[in-house]
């Protein structure tokens, strides 16, 4: 005989009736639909007008040969801020990485200095580089927070160090630490290298398109020392034993309300610094890149995607490619590379791209493989400003 | 998949919708129990088997119980072996099958890889226990099945490291030439040994349902979906609270009404649930790791700021995760019991049990304490038993010796006190806010076992916090202020000022500025302290 099922029962203890018995909680944050709608209106008009009202109240004192500071390279809505404020009918952006920026020169000795003085106006050629961006950050650059560039006349750098080995152009598996990482595409065209969880990347691409979470992004970079506030407070002096010197501060007096510009005087960079010197005494190159292949290069790829990019939204574009360090190669180095110069000026060339392609620098004016010194950029500008391509372009 | 990540906002951007979109269909349940074994898949697809194993094991173990009488029969052992002369059908399938399962193991053991061969004795066990359960149609061999299985889970994921190393060191103390292997020899066909997250709570849930259902506290629930979304319901999956099936099961029955109410109230909940996750738990959570990393290095006052950091951290990490769990939750309708109830409130060691981890010691009280007899017995015996129960709720928060004296310790508490919170002089004459700080005192101090990263860490740190100089602390004043705003808010709610927390003023003010903080303030965050229990 089979035992009778109790399921036919009513169970032996009744059950909690759903939403009966349970409490809502232990505070009173409780609100209510008409509670929330006033809650999202507020948190709407402080999310718009609050970087707007910022901008208005920010000191941001920029001047001639001003470039983003070497500690604000990350501080993307300030360099929008910068971009609003320059990009005006007549100046030209130049923009790149810490080439056009000047990684081993003072602000007086850049690019866009030099090319001013060619000009001869001081305000025409703006520095609109950043350290440490390569071409898959730059795209996101251009795409986020370069709206004010629109229908402007702008000079693209291209530098092919970041197509010298794969390493260089991120297209190895293994994981790599880079900077601008919240610049590259998160999820496609997929970046081999960059292995950041699926949260670091939803919360980039949050960031990018919420303007309050990039103006929170500025605070942290101009007031707080790239730290979050919490982080801020808990920051150590490096001593030993250490101390904390923010413990008992108030964050709020931090906040200045003026951009903390880049020093006048910089012991790391210009001909006084110890940096500024030439790659090689000799000139003798012997050093052997691994050149990636221009077809699967994941920079070129985004060089490309950015130029079409900036020519979709009216900018009137001129690509400045090199001139790199040419003396440094070894001899059996150079039809790689050349090969590779060669198929980028044949792609701008086909696609009608204005570009400069300039004679490279005499060794001594060189600092490395990509970056002159203050006399290269000062030769760098006369080329260029002497070329043909440069001078139809720029009338 | 952590509550507060961007993963999980999108998952819930697909799960409600289709969730809603089903309401009409019977789609809405499978659709529940897809999404929480996706939710608990993306942490690590393989700790998905140990849930579904669980859960079919419990399932069926419940179905065979039901196919046994429930008092006492008289059964003819003799005739069910030679004949397979069974009253019922289903209690004759099992023996068979238990038959023909220890069969297939014995092969397997024995031909196949000889990893599988531990993971196949302990099936061996748990398949003979199955045989003799059906031959004796015995409730309680199915109960012990279940008890053994789930415990035997806990106990090799969780403890048996710690057990080992234990034992080795004994045998070496003592000179045996015994050296137990490390567990993670025993896995099967070179899976990892690593702690399921959340193994605790699920186990704990799915051991309830066939305890009650033994003690005819619930009947079967025949809709295997139904039970496995009861058992792996991702809002509560990682972190509890630990659901009974009698509270969670019904509402599982039909579609939630869709109110309005739901969505606002889960939005309240999940929003208190991530400012305490991100804008306090997280927030203190670097001054306790700095200090309990290096606790040589600080003074008494670091020290002691730090073990009470902790307790708020601690505090405002799992809290947070309820919040957060009941909230979702709510966003569909359904109802989760509260876990925390402002425990550091308590006035007396006995209420902050009933306000802290509510479902764990409601659990402990239902299936530990009074099994062994609660206070039923006369006063050693009561004393006896609320000991072994906070022993055993100490050594369940996690596989290490401070985690067992953390327990004695609130156990000790619990003794002590139980008199003097009964008498009439504590009760009365006794400020509350005294009993309140006493409370917290003993509760911060018994912390210093739980965070400590060793026993001799915490020892360390209980000495110098009585000897050490003392130096600045150098915690940050935004800490301070945030939890004394905390503290203070909690104070309110529980005194005749509660109206004013009810002002719109404040409710839409606290939760803007929440916002704010959260926005302006926030680090990102780790996971939820209590997955790793």
């Amino acid at each position: 005989m089979e035992t009778p099922s109790p399921a036919a029962k009513p169970p032996a203890v009744p059950p909690v009736p759903a939403g009966k018995e349970v409490p809502f909680g232990v505070n009173e944050v409780r609100l209510s639909a008409r509670q929330w709608l006033a809650t999202f209106v507020i948190l709407g008009l402080v999310a718009m007008l609050t970087p707007r009202v910022w901008k208005r109240i920010q000191h941001f004192d920029t001047g001639p040969d001003y470039r983003m500071p070497y500690e604000l390279s990350k501080d993307y809505w300030l360099y929008e801020q910068r971009l609003d404020q320059v990009a005006k009918p007549g100046t030209i952006v130049v923009l790149g990485d810490s080439v056009v920026w000047g990684e081993y020169v003072l602000p007086n000795g850049t690019l866009s200095h030099f090319l001013n003085q060619q000009a001869g106006q001081p305000d025409r050629f703006i520095n609109g580089g950043i350290n440490g961006l390569f071409p898959l950050a730059q795209e996101g650059l251009i795409d986020y927070y370069s709206g004010p560039l629109r229908h402007r006349k702008v000079i693209v750098h291209c530098n092919l160090l970041w197509m010298t080995s794969p390493k260089a152009d991120l297209s190895t598996e293994k994981e790599e630490q880079f900077n601008h990482s919240r610049l590259v595409p998160q999820f496609s065209p997929w970046i081999p290298c960059y292995k950041a969880d699926a949260n670091e990347r939803l919360s980039t691409l949050v960031q990018r398109e919420v303007g309050f979470l990039q103006w929170v992004g500025h605070l942290q970079n101009a007031y707080f020392g790239q730290k979050s506030i919490l982080s801020w407070t808990l920051e150590d002096d490096g001593g030993n034993p250490p101390r904390y010197p923010n413990a008992y501060r108030n964050p709020l007096a931090q906040i200045s309300l003026t951009v903390p510009s880049a020093p006048a005087d910089d012991p790391q960079r210009g001909p006084k610094s110890p940096r500024h010197k030439a790659w090689s005494t000799d000139g003798q190159g012997t050093t052997r890149f691994e050149w990636v292949d221009l077809d699967s290069s994941l920079q070129w790829r985004a060089f490309r995607r950015m130029i079409r990019q900036l020519r979709g939204r009216g900018n009137d574009v001129l690509v400045l490619l090199g001139p790199f360090n040419e003396h440094l190669l070894a001899e059996d180095n150079r039809p790689a590379y050349q090969k590779l110069r060669n198929g980028i000026a044949a792609w701008l060339a086909q696609n009608q791209i204005p570009a400069v392609v300039p004679e490279i620098l005499p060794s001594e004016l060189y600092a490395d493989a990509s970056h002159p010194l203050t006399e290269g950029y000062e030769l760098l500008a006369k080329r260029i400003y002497s070329a043909e391509n440069f001078r139809r372009w720029l009338e | 998949m952590l509550f507060h990540t961007w993963p999980f906002f999108v998952f819930l951007l697909v799960v409600l919708p289709v969730f809603f979109a089903l309401r009409k269909t019977r789609l809405w349940l499978p659709w529940l129990t897809v999404a929480s074994y996706f939710f608990y898949g993306w942490w690590n697809p393989y700790y998905l088997i140990l849930v579904v194993y669980s859960t079919l094991l419990d399932f069926c173990l419940v179905a065979l119980m039901d196919h046994c009488p429930k008092a006492g029969q008289r059964v003819d052992v003799i005739a069910r072996l030679t004949g397979l002369r069974f009253d019922d059908r289903v209690l004759k399938f099992a023996f068979l099958g238990s038959v023909l399962a220890t069969i297939g193991i014995v092969l397997l053991a024995s031909f196949g890889p000889k990893t599988l061969r531990p993971t196949m004795a302990v099936f061996g066990v748990i398949v003979l226990l199955m045989g003799l359960g059906a031959l004796y149609s015995s409730r309680k061999i199915w109960l012990v099945i279940s008890l053994v299985n789930n415990l035997a889970l806990l106990l090799f994921f969780k403890y048996a490291r710690f057990v080992a190393e234990n034992l080795n060191g004994v045998f070496a103390w003592i000179h045996v030439p015994l050296h137990l292997p490390d567990p993670s020899a025993l896995m099967p066909l070179g899976f990892q040994y690593l702690l399921p997250v959340g193994i605790s709570f699920f186990t704990f849930q799915s051991l309830s349902y066939t305890i009650d259902f033994y003690l005819g506290n619930v009947h079967r629930e025949r809709n295997f979906l139904r039970f496995a979304t009861f058992v792996c319901f991702f809002p509560q999956l990682m972190a509890g609270p630990i659901e009974r099936a009698r509270h969670l099961l019904p509402q599982f029955y039909k579609f939630p009404e869709v109110r309005m109410q739901n969505f606002t109230d889960g939005a309240s909940l999940f929003l208190v649930g991530l400012f305490k996750k991100l804008a306090l738990a997280n927030y203190l959570s670097f001054y306790v790791e700095r200090v309990y990393d290096n606790p040589k290095a600080y003074g008494a006052p670091a020290l002691i700021l730090a073990t009470v950091a902790f307790g708020w951290q601690i505090f405002f990490d799992f809290s947070g995760y309820t919040d957060m769990a009941r909230g979702v939750a709510k966003l569909m309708g359904f109802n989760l019991i509260l876990n925390f109830n402002n425990p550091y409130l308590s006035t007396g060691l006995g209420e902050f049990w009933s306000r802290w981890h509510i479902s764990l010691s409601s659990w402990f009280r239902d299936y530990v304490y009074i099994p062994l007899g609660g206070n039923r017995h006369g006063s050693f015996e009561t004393y006896r038993n609320l000991f072994i129960t906070f022993f055993i709720s100490g050594i369940w928060h996690g596989a290490a010796w401070t985690f067992v004296i953390w327990g004695v310790l609130h156990g000790l508490g619990v003794l002590i006190t139980r008199e003097l919170e009964r008498s009439a002089v504590y009760r009365e004459r006794v400020p509350k806010m005294i009993k309140q700080a006493g409370v917290f005192l003993f509760v911060s101090f018994t912390w210093i076992f739980f965070r400590a990263e060793s026993l001799s860490d915490a020892l360390l740190i209980v000495r110098r916090t009585f000897t050490a100089a003392w130096q600045n602390p150098y915690i940050p004043a935004l800490m301070l202020g945030l939890v004394a705003v905390v503290w203070t808010y909690e104070l309110l709610y529980e005194s005749r000022f509660r109206e004013l927390l009810k002002s719109s003023f404040v409710r839409v003010g606290g939760a803007v500025c929440m916002v704010l903080y959260l926005c302006l303030c926030s680090s990102g965050g780790g996971a939820f302290i209590y997955f790793q229990f």
